[in-house]
């Protein structure tokens, strides 16, 4: 598990990288495809992915769509045309930010 | 993998509500997402009950309503750039606006109004207001808010009385000096002692403070620059007089001296004027005689010629067609000639600015004078 700080300013990159690889997606399904793909080192907490969701969407970076299942409501989650880029924004400012984060830190690369 | 029953599906939904989340369309993604929970993790023959006390804290800190302030944080966060935007503009289009509009009105120049008016409500209705928002937003303590929204309040308050007091609308004088007490007596003591406290703001703090009693106390000392309505009232009274005597001096005059052309186009042209300058400054086109109260509305600001007479020209022309009337009547009559120099005859057409409406009347009575007494 890494600190919630790290997760924090990674957080949207995480979702819209997951969004445009998968189509549409429910708040549940993001938090359980993290965990698998990471093995459980990253488990986004639901007190942040909910209003990040919300904050994008209102800023037309994703669309919604409701399904209804039984007695409760499912919102599916899918990029917008803005978010498609923005997606591939977030996930190269991020490439190259741990490039300076390797520099800076002067991280070794492991050989072997 | 346990099948949840609708009953408690609203039991969920119930208890999400009640944990003050109200915002329905967060309610329904955290109804979905705790089911889908229940659903993966929950045994089948598990206890639902416990298993949701035990489910829920994952969502939250200390209460589940934390999620929606998160929320409502970052939706508000998203016109954080556009408030930032507008701040700046504004800011700059307004104090350009104000102080273009001070130099027009110094000059007498028109829109000068227009533009005091525009600048100062948009300064202080729009500019100091998102300034405040974007502030507290940063401010850690709410002894820093409650500095930014004392501070606030007195700038509006200042900005708007200017405005009253150069408009000369109503309580402009009471917002003023409110205004300064708040600064005085709320804002100073408030700013210096939260400051002080922090070592690493003290002498910032003091500095910035003594900055502020400077500025303030020059605001106060200015305050007695208005015109005291003692000493404007005394020089109404004064020309109202002088409208009297002359009336009683026209009453002397026979009536065949009083028909000839250059008598009655001198006296003519004064009364046009001073219509003119009375219409623009209380008005009406002649003063009322019966006037004591200040507070009916007749009153003489400190006001002078300049661009309202000159824009429609009317007034300068009369002035000139004056000029030229006094000077025939000068040359026809050598031993009762009508000064001219130092009066409004010999008024500076491109500085009209510098006489007072109140000096211009008087004026334009002394000439309607010496016309009278030198026809008895």
């Amino acid at each position: 598990m890494y600190s919630s700080e790290l997760i924090k300013g990674t957080l949207k990159t995480i979702v819209l990288k997951l969004l445009s690889d998968n189509q549409k997606m429910y708040g549940y399904e993001i938090t359980q495809k993290v965990k698998d793909l990471t093995g459980d080192k990253i488990q986004l907490t639901e007190g942040a992915l909910y209003p990040a969701l919300h904050s994008l969407e209102a800023e037309g970076i994703l669309s919604t769509e409701v399904v209804n299942i039984g007695k409760r409501v499912r919102k599916y989650y899918t990029l917008t045309k803005k978010g498609k880029s923005a997606s591939e924004e977030k996930v190269s400012e991020f490439a190259d930010f741990m490039n300076t984060m390797k520099f800076l830190l002067d991280i070794k690369p492991q050989v072997g | 993998m346990y099948s949840l029953s609708d009953e408690q599906i609203d039991f969920i939904l119930r208890d999400i509500k009640s944990r003050g989340v109200e915002m329905e369309d967060l309610q329904v993604s955290l109804l979905d997402h705790i089911c889908c929970i229940m659903e993966s993790e929950l045994e089948p023959d598990g206890d639902f009950e416990s298993f949701y006390r035990k489910t829920i804290p994952r969502f939250f800190k200390k209460e589940l309503r934390e999620i929606e302030e998160e929320t409502i944080l970052l939706l508000t966060f998203k016109n954080y750039y556009a408030m930032r935007k507008t701040m700046i503009i504004t800011g700059i289009t307004s104090t350009v606006g104000f102080t273009i509009g001070s130099f027009f009105k110094i000059m007498h120049w028109p829109g000068a109004n227009v533009m005091l008016l525009l600048g100062i409500v948009v300064a202080s209705l729009v500019f100091l207001p998102l300034l405040f928002i974007l502030k507290t937003r940063e401010a850690n303590s709410s002894r820093d808010k409650i500095v930014l929204g004392v501070g606030t309040f007195f700038g509006i308050l200042i900005s708007l009385s200017t405005l009253f007091k150069i408009l000369h609308w109503p309580y402009a004088n009471i917002m003023w000096l409110t205004s300064l007490g708040i600064l005085f007596f709320a804002f100073l003591p408030v700013y210096f002692f939260s400051g002080i406290r922090n070592p690493e703001t003290k002498m910032n703090t003091v500095t910035s403070s003594m900055l502020v009693l400077l500025a303030g106390g020059l605001l106060f000392t200015i305050t007695s620059l208005r015109p005291s309505k003692v000493v404007v009232m005394n020089s109404m009274h004064a020309y109202i007089q002088s409208e009297e005597l002359l009336s009683r001096m026209q009453g002397q005059v026979s009536d065949s001296i009083a028909g000839t052309t250059l008598y009655s186009r001198i006296n003519n042209d004064c009364q046009k004027i001073k219509g003119l300058i009375l219409q623009y400054e209380i008005g009406m086109r002649s003063m009322p005689l019966k006037y004591e109260n200040p507070d009916e509305g007749v009153f003489f600001t400190e006001g002078s010629l300049g661009g309202d007479f000159y824009d429609n020209g009317e007034g300068a022309k009369l002035i000139s067609d004056l000029q030229d009337a006094v000077g025939k009547y000068n040359t026809a009559r050598p031993n009762e000639q009508i000064p001219v120099s130092h009066s409004v005859l010999d008024i500076d057409m491109s500085k009209m600015g510098q006489y007072t409406n109140l000096s211009v009347l008087n004026g334009l009575v002394r000439i309607q004078m010496f016309l009278a007494s030198a026809e008895k």
